[in-house]
């Protein structure tokens, strides 16, 4: 084919897959839904955590600290970032302490009887609305005359006061400039994005828009603003794993271009590898897209992981091309191998398939869709656009000598036994937890910005992201009853300091039942007048100036009670809506709890309770959703393990042959537990993950070192492919093995060290018989090149078969 | 070093009226057109903390139909320091630090207010402060002076510019003589009022437990 016709058609493959990836982009929508990626909950609780998760109250909270400037003007940064978030859609709430919280209060004046304590205690008999009175005059002297006097008229016992006071958050940070302090001088604020805490593209522009704002305001240039909370960590995570894959993502570019150009001594290979991967990418996406219109983002960073195998197809390729023989040739002479590794991997991802859970079925979709068209690339494509060979690789230097060194190391037939056993006795007895269950341990964040979440949390009285207290009733209203009678009880564990601060859905809400019987302890016009004419005697108010306190009193008895979804449309309405929620048949309540320094006392509280009341650890729950997700892994990797089996022992016709490969594979896999283990590292679903991307890239060595072609020049090219694999495999996860970020060093780690050990053992454990067999011909890089050769040795020019 | 007698015995009145006039009185006394009086009423100014005086303030308010009387002490701490105690006709103790009022009436509970949410108080104690300091183009900036009069006997009148402070406070006058103020007079934007009686005036006390807006504010204005 002539040169300009190769060219062509390269460039409109590249068009092609970047149009396709294109097109995929625009369609496929990524989710961060765990939903899909873990398996269907099998607890109430693990329900109500998948259900909520991040949409809770506390996951929404962002600790805000503004310093590095005089306190003034602090205070003023606070008030200005206050009011700018105050008008942000995508904020539901804001606090810095000096909002004014009668104002918010206002919008719920009609039920202000109803809602607040004081008629539980009192009527608004003479005598109580007497010692009030007496009150107001006095405080018309005080320096908070001025914001009192609007209500007098309407609410001379300041019940809209105390309702503020009750919306207010109990435990604040000491206010200076009438806005929150740290002790260290840091303005203080709390934002709650709509968004949940855990939906990490809308807390990033929730993020971004806040930094903006702060940006904007004046002064803000030489002040520092910390942003803390769940979202800010999911942002954080994201950007720092994407810059640190990025960067290495760099340095390996440049360090695989330098190998190709060094390895094949041309620049055809770095222009052409990369293709069938990224098509296989490409028709991975698509199909995901056609199938399930989104992917999840757990789904495309582990598929992509698994997809690196189809690395290795076009590399073997350029190893194996021969001066003189068409490419096509030399590609259709490596695809009944290249074709049993690809099958045999892709009936073993069926496994995933037939999980059950969406995640890991999106997985087998991408990952057998993608190893399909890389494969069939490698194998119609690659011999279109890459011109004849012009040097053979079995001629590199070196390369006789070292096939030759490999070949006479001992290989005592005994060792894999004993090794195998040592291994598992040391995968089985060594210390150490087996299992990472708890995901904050693969956090990129620094320990320093935890310690300061810490802080701030502890300083705002902001609650704890780790517990939340249920509460399960048939009805909303059950739900609010149920948390009336549980708020002595919290009080009383508040006193006790197993707790240090809680908040009930029925602080914002009493029960329509509470809110009656207050309603029926309000006088009736006639008696509130006289009772008020008795009150007023001998102190100075104008006479009548508390018509309008009257006419409400009246309206209020006459009012329905306030219902849960009226007050969520207050602008406090944000606040019950996430701790109000409705679950299956019945209803929920979420109440957010700050410090909890004794989780077990609760049980009391669950017993009293029947169980409608428990305290409902995130953590733990989160863990056993992975550790359930987990078993659903390892199941569907275990029957992926018996599948590559059959598929290999098939394929080489017979268990002898296969345990060739699959020996080294499984000694291979159990070295890098060992290591592990040995390190002391438990084992997260990352480091499954890239055991079974090493296992893949293993098979590969095993399968083309047990080829027995009797060539000694394609045993050379073997030789060459293979170590271009392993180099490439080692310089890209080599390299992400000293990242700071916990899981991409877990790939790296896990990849890099089954590389090593694969080719290792594939090398050590091939059949014993054809390296002898090599080792008796002398290597002659003249030697006529172009023997064919297949995994059922058919070359014409094959070596007697010498079954050990 | 001269203080002046008025300093001395500071009479100075519940926190607005308080504050507004010195900050009033230094202000106009800049803004003025007699540079001699200006000079002097400063100087008068200058006093280092603590610093005190007796205080008689008399509220007329909308919703009452006699004024409200309170009388007791009056103390700047320095900086933004200030404390009230009224004495009678009960007890309470205010208080301005870190920006917060705190308000304790006789044993009761204290009640906590942020200064930005009273912009008047805030911005008399930052006049006040611009006083003491001598930096009066800070209260320049939430006020428009006017003074009138002569030294021996002047009236500073300080009229809001800011918004914040104009919601609540119509206008602020501080009769004086010599160093000496003698009242405040706070016209609230919703046209209640308030007067406060420092120093000598206070001291003299009331003529009537009820005495009339225009009573009263006639004997500010003459001797």
């Amino acid at each position: 084919m002539i040169r300009g016709a190769r060219v062509a058609i390269w460039f409109l493959w590249l068009t092609l897959v970047a149009g396709i990836g294109w097109g995929v982009a625009l369609h496929l929508k990524i989710s961060s839904d765990l939903r899909d990626f873990v398996p269907p909950a099998r607890t109430a609780d693990q329900k109500l955590l998948l259900d909520e998760i991040g949409k809770g109250p506390g996951s929404r909270l962002l600790l805000l600290a503004i310093s590095g400037a005089p306190q003034a003007q602090l205070a003023d940064l606070s008030r200005g970032l206050d009011d700018v978030l105050a008008h942000d859609p995508a904020f539901a709430h804001v606090a810095n302490g000096g909002n004014d919280l009668a104002e918010i209060a206002s919008d719920l004046l009609p039920y202000r009887y109803l809602l607040s304590p004081t008629l539980d205690t009192h009527r608004l008999d003479a005598a109580y609305l007497r010692e009030q009175l007496q009150q107001r005059i006095e405080d018309l002297s005080s320096p908070a005359a001025s914001m009192l006097e609007p209500w007098l008229k309407r609410d001379p016992t300041l019940e809209t006061l105390k309702l503020a006071q009750i919306l207010a958050p109990q435990r604040q940070p000491k206010l200076v400039d009438g806005v929150w302090f740290s002790d260290r001088g840091e303005a203080l604020l709390v934002a709650e994005t709509r968004a949940a805490g855990f939906d990490p593209g809308a807390q990033a522009s929730a993020v971004a828009s806040l930094q903006k704002h702060f940006a904007s305001l004046p002064g803000s240039a030489k002040a520092k603003l910390v942003i803390s909370g769940p979202g800010w960590f999911g942002v954080q995570a994201s950007r720092h794993t994407r810059t640190e894959a990025d960067r290495f993502g760099a340095i390996t570019t440049v360090g695989f271009i330098l190998m190709l150009l060094l390895a094949y001594r041309s620049t055809v290979p770095v222009l052409v590898t990369a293709l069938p991967l990224l098509s296989g990418a490409a028709a991975g996406f698509a199909l995901l897209a056609l199938i399930f219109g989104h992917a999840h983002g757990i789904t495309v960073a582990f598929g992509f992981t698994l997809l690196g195998v189809a690395q290795e197809y076009p590399l073997r390729v350029f190893s194996h091309r021969r001066i003189g023989v068409e490419t096509s040739r030399c590609v259709r002479e490596l695809w009944p191998l290249l074709a049993t590794a690809i099958v045999s991997v892709c009936i073993a991802y069926l496994a995933f398939f037939a999980s059950g859970v969406a995640g890991l079925q999106q997985l087998a979709v991408f990952t057998i869709g993608g190893l399909v068209v890389a494969g069939l690339c490698t194998r119609w494509l690659i011999p279109l656009v890459v011109p004849p060979a012009k040097r053979d690789m079995a001629a590199t230097p070196g390369l006789a000598e070292a096939w030759h060194l490999l070949a006479h190391l001992p290989r005592p037939r005994w060792l894999p036994w004993l090794v195998a056993l040592a291994g598992v006795a040391v995968v089985v007895f060594a210390p150490g937890k087996f299992w990472q269950n708890d995901l904050s341990a693969l956090t990129p964040i620094p320990k320093a910005e935890l310690q300061r979440d810490a802080r701030l949390r502890a300083a705002l009285g902001a609650p704890d992201v780790r517990y939340l207290l249920v509460l399960r009733a048939p009805t909303a209203e059950g739900v609010l009853g149920l948390s009336e009678r549980v708020a002595p009880r919290m009080r009383q564990l508040v006193d006790r300091r197993a707790v240090d601060g809680f908040e009930l859905p029925s602080r914002y809400l009493p029960s329509a039942a509470t809110q009656r019987d207050r309603q029926a302890r309000l006088p009736d016009p006639a008696d509130l007048q006289s009772a008020l004419q008795q009150a007023m005697q001998g102190l100075p108010f104008r006479a009548g100036v508390f018509a309008p306190f009257v006419a409400d009193v009246e309206a209020a008895r006459k009012l329905p009670p306030l219902t849960p979804a009226k007050f969520e449309q207050s602008p406090l309405g944000a606040r019950l809506e996430s701790m109000l929620v409705a679950q299956g048949d019945g209803w929920v309540g979420l109440g957010t709890l700050s410090g909890v320094n004794d989780p077990t006392a609760f049980a009391a509280l669950t017993k009293e309770s029947n169980g409608a009341v428990h305290l409902l650890d995130l953590k733990a729950s989160t863990e056993s959703l992975i550790i359930a997700y987990r078993h659903r892994i390892l199941i569907a990797l275990g029957i992926a393990a018996l599948l590559l089996c059959a598929a290999v022992t098939l394929a080489l016709r017979g268990p002898r042959r296969a345990l060739h490969v699959l020996g080294p594979m499984t000694l291979a896999t159990l070295l890098v537990l060992v290591v592990l283990r040995v390190a002391g590292i438990p084992l997260s679903l990352f480091h499954l993950v890239s055991l079974t991307l090493a296992a893949g890239l293993g098979l590969h060595y095993a399968l083309f070192f047990e080829r027995r072609t009797g060539d000694e020049l394609e045993d050379l090219r073997t030789l060459h492919a293979t170590l271009v694999c392993v180099a490439s495999a080692l310089l890209v996860f080599g390299v992400l093995a000293l990242s700071s970020v916990p899981v991409l060093r877990a790939i790296g780690l896990t990849v890099a060290l089954g590389v090593a050990f694969h080719f290792t053992l594939s090398v050590l454990m091939a059949p014993a018989a054809h390296l002898e067999a090599l080792n008796e011909s002398v290597p002659d890089s003249s030697a006529h090149a172009g023997s064919g050769s297949g995994p059922d040795s058919t070359s014409p020019n094959q070596a007697p078969k010498q079954n050990a | 070093m001269h203080n002046p007698r008025w300093m001395q015995r500071c009479s100075m009145h519940a926190f607005r009226s308080a504050l507004a006039a010195f900050a009033l009185t230094a202000t106009a006394a800049v803004a003025t057109a007699a540079p001699g009086l200006a000079e002097s009423l400063l100087a008068g100014m200058a006093k280092a903390p603590p610093v005190s005086t007796p205080f008689v303030l008399v509220s007329y308010r909308g919703v009452l139909d006699r004024p409200l009387v309170v009388s007791g002490n009056l103390r700047w701490l320095g900086g933004d320091n200030m404390e009230r105690d009224i004495a009678k006709p009960f007890r309470e103790t205010a208080k301005i630090a870190d920006g917060t009022i705190t308000v304790q009436r006789g044993n009761g509970e204290v009640q906590r207010i942020p200064l930005a949410r009273a912009p008047q108080t805030n911005a008399m104690l930052a006049g006040f402060r611009a006083l003491l300091g001598g930096d009066v183009s800070a209260l320049q900036k939430d006020f428009t002076l006017a003074a009138q009069g002569s030294e021996a006997r002047w009236v500073i009148t300080l009229t809001p510019r800011t918004d914040s402070i104009k919601r609540q406070v119509a206008s602020l006058v501080i009769d004086g003589r010599n160093h000496e103020p003698r009242c405040l007079t706070m016209m609230d934007a919703n046209g209640d009022s308030s007067i406060t009686l420092v120093g000598a005036m206070a001291e003299q006390g009331l003529r009537s437990a009820a005495p009339l807006e225009s009573a009263l504010a006639a004997r500010c204005r003459n001797p």
